[in-house]
């Protein structure tokens, strides 16, 4: 099994670091444990963003995206360890133009994905993951001209279903991953003002009647995306991803869009606890402080 | 779990996500991207105040009407300055101060609310027979001018709520002036500004909470799409507070949250309103834009008084009055002279 060959190398490495380890903490990590394998991965990219928010205008903005996301994943002691955890982290800024380019937005949003994937093996080297995710999103969009509605505020937390299939394969000696992951919300709640309503009448007024909204695949129709690819690049594995972020939401007759194509690159870091919250420190001798 | 119930699983939910992933690929949320034409930019106009404007009802317009005659005048190559203009006229019809049209060279004004009436107020003999010179005479702070009069009265000038006001600098003038009979504020020529302000300056003049209007929103696009009224209640400042006499000085160009300034102040004890009747413009403006880029602001959440009436043409004085040439002649204001023989009775 290649993916297992390289999770053994890996292990093997930390093994080797035991052996440096004294002989009282030997007898509790002598034995490789898969849910203390982590997958890490800092990722930075750019792409493009169209931006719809009928509150704000009813022009398309179109522009810039900026993000960042940081994403690890393991395997769970859940459903005889064959259950992994995803958290994933994101968060976007974009930049854009009205069509006749003579106003902009700035709009930011940050993304938290917690949750849980089935993994089911269809044969060595390929593999489907099917899950739910906790999906908790805040942020804005400030329109550069507006008066008394300059902006509009993003809250929303929804549970997700999710699905992956992830791919091993070599070329020559080189080993490769193949990573595709679909989330979609399938219920939630949303925070969204109502039609004409001013945030003045919401917050210093008090008027907080029909301003959380729950939603599904009829008024919020929202899936993300993402295809990766982990090459073998000197001794670092990187990570390129294309990321879909494809938002929207018809709530109190206020229609949004988010559509973000967006290009991502980072460094894929395999890690292997050796310190659990039950397990012993390593001795300060081996600590990197 | 056995390998053909594994296998059942797995291909139950491969097709659970493609059906959700079909279902959300095809229902794209868009609004109508009209064209960036004559024609376009019109239909956009129409279209945002047709589904935003709030007062068609109450002043009796007829807009289906109001596309008849103006989509007429648009022409495929007219300049952007004659369709500037045609947009401009057909926005004038809502007779609404809060309705702007914007381009990069000019802003639609409508100013009938004022334009058609009495100024009654000369600047001139305010600041150089009342408040005098700014480095020996009165202080500013915040934006307001204020001052003791001979008669021991004190005067306020506050010429714009979109000066912001701080709890502070109000402190400092109450106390200055509490020595004094009575007090003047004078918001003549004041076209408003934020609404905060001029809730920050009412508190001053309460002890009690008091219902002092209500406002409501658009739910939809119907024209007759609100929300029920929500109360606007004020509520006293917990720092300095006039316990004496106020009057309060108005006149047709007090519009916006000089508006809202006036009818909070009316419902409060002590207080008199002075002058003429206030221009209106009640309702809270939001703002939208066309395919050329051009930005139109129109009302769009109607703020009513404590009765639930419409206040978007105006509140009137409890005491109606208006500048006389005689006093203009002697360099007095009729207004101010008037409100210090109220005071000081």
């Amino acid at each position: 099994m290649k993916r297992n060959n390289f999770l053994e190398r890996l292990i093997g490495e930390f093994l080797f670091l035991f052996l440096l380890i004294p002989q009282q903490i030997q007898a509790q990590t002598d034995t490789v444990k898969t849910n203390r394998y982590i997958m890490r991965t800092m990722m930075y990219g750019i792409g493009t963003s169209n931006i719809y928010d009928s509150y704000l205008s009813p022009q398309n903005y179109k522009g810039i995206d900026f993000r960042i996301s940081r994403e690890a994943m393991r395997f769970t002691k859940r459903g005889k360890g064959k259950v992994s955890s995803q958290n994933f982290l994101q968060a976007n800024f974009s930049y854009t133009h009205n069509r006749a380019n003579n106003n902009n937005t700035i709009s930011g949003l940050i993304n938290w994905n917690y949750g849980y994937h089935h993994q089911f093996p269809i044969s060595e080297n390929f593999k489907l993951l099917a899950g739910g995710l906790l999906d908790m999103n805040g942020g804005f969009v400030y329109n550069l001209q507006n008066t008394n509605n300059p902006a509009s505020a993003r809250a929303f937390i929804n549970m997700d279903v999710s699905g992956m299939a992830i791919w091993h394969f070599k070329i020559k000696q080189y080993s490769f991953v193949l990573r595709y992951q679909l989330n979609i919300p399938v219920i939630g709640i949303m925070f969204s003002p109502q039609y004409d309503e001013s945030y003045y009448e919401i917050f210093t007024l008090g008027n907080t009647s029909n301003i959380i909204k729950l939603t599904s695949p009829y008024n919020q129709p929202s899936l993300r995306q993402m295809l990766s690819l982990d090459a073998p690049i000197g001794h670092s594995r990187i990570r390129f991803s294309y990321l879909a972020d494809m938002e929207q939401s018809r709530i109190n007759n206020i229609k949004t869009h988010t559509y973000s194509h967006v290009f991502m690159v980072g460094i894929v870091r395999s890690l292997y606890l050796i310190h659990s919250k039950r397990g012993k420190p390593l001795p300060p001798s081996l600590r990197v402080y | 779990m056995s390998l053909s119930s594994y296998n059942i699983m797995k291909n139950k939910i491969i097709l659970l996500l493609l059906i959700i992933s079909n279902l959300t690929i095809q229902s794209c949320i868009d609004g109508e991207q009209y064209d960036n034409t004559p024609q376009g930019n019109f239909e956009q106009l129409w279209t945002t105040i047709d589904e935003h404007y709030c007062f068609f009802d109450y002043k009796n317009i007829n807009w289906d009407s109001i596309h008849t005659v103006f989509s007429k005048k648009i022409e495929t190559s007219m300049s952007n300055k004659d369709l500037f203009d045609v947009l401009s006229d057909m926005l004038y019809t809502l007779k609404d101060g809060h309705v702007n049209l914007i381009s990069s060279y000019q802003c639609s004004y409508y100013d009938a609310w004022y334009q058609d009436y009495p100024h009654n107020f000369d600047e001139d003999i305010v600041n150089d027979d009342y408040l005098g010179k700014a480095s020996t005479d009165y202080y500013t702070t915040s934006g307001i001018k204020y001052k003791i009069f001979d008669d021991n009265i004190g005067y306020m000038r506050y010429e714009s709520f979109a000066n912001d006001v701080g709890n502070g600098n109000l402190d400092e003038i109450l106390e200055y002036l509490a020595i004094c009979n009575g007090l003047i504020i004078d918001v003549r020529d004041n076209s408003g500004g934020t609404i905060t302000n001029a809730t920050k300056i009412a508190q001053r003049f309460t002890n009690e909470k008091l219902l002092i209007g209500y406002i409501e929103h658009k739910t939809g696009t119907g024209h007759n799409n609100f929300s029920s009224p929500t109360a606007i209640n004020l509520k006293p400042s917990n720092s300095v507070r006039w316990q004496k006499k106020v009057v309060v000085l108005t006149n047709r160009r007090c519009f916006s949250a000089t508006n809202y300034f006036v009818n909070t102040m009316r419902y409060l004890a002590n207080v008199t309103i002075l002058g003429d009747t206030t221009g209106g413009g009640s309702g809270l403006p939001f703002s939208s834009e066309l395919p050329n880029g051009w930005t139109v602001r129109f009302s769009s959440s109607p703020i009513l008084d404590a009765d639930k009436n419409q206040i978007e043409f105006g509140i009137e004085p409890d005491i109606k009055i208006d500048l006389s040439t005689g006093d203009t002649m002697n360099h007095l204001d009729t207004m101010i002279e008037t409100a210090r023989k109220l005071l000081n009775k």
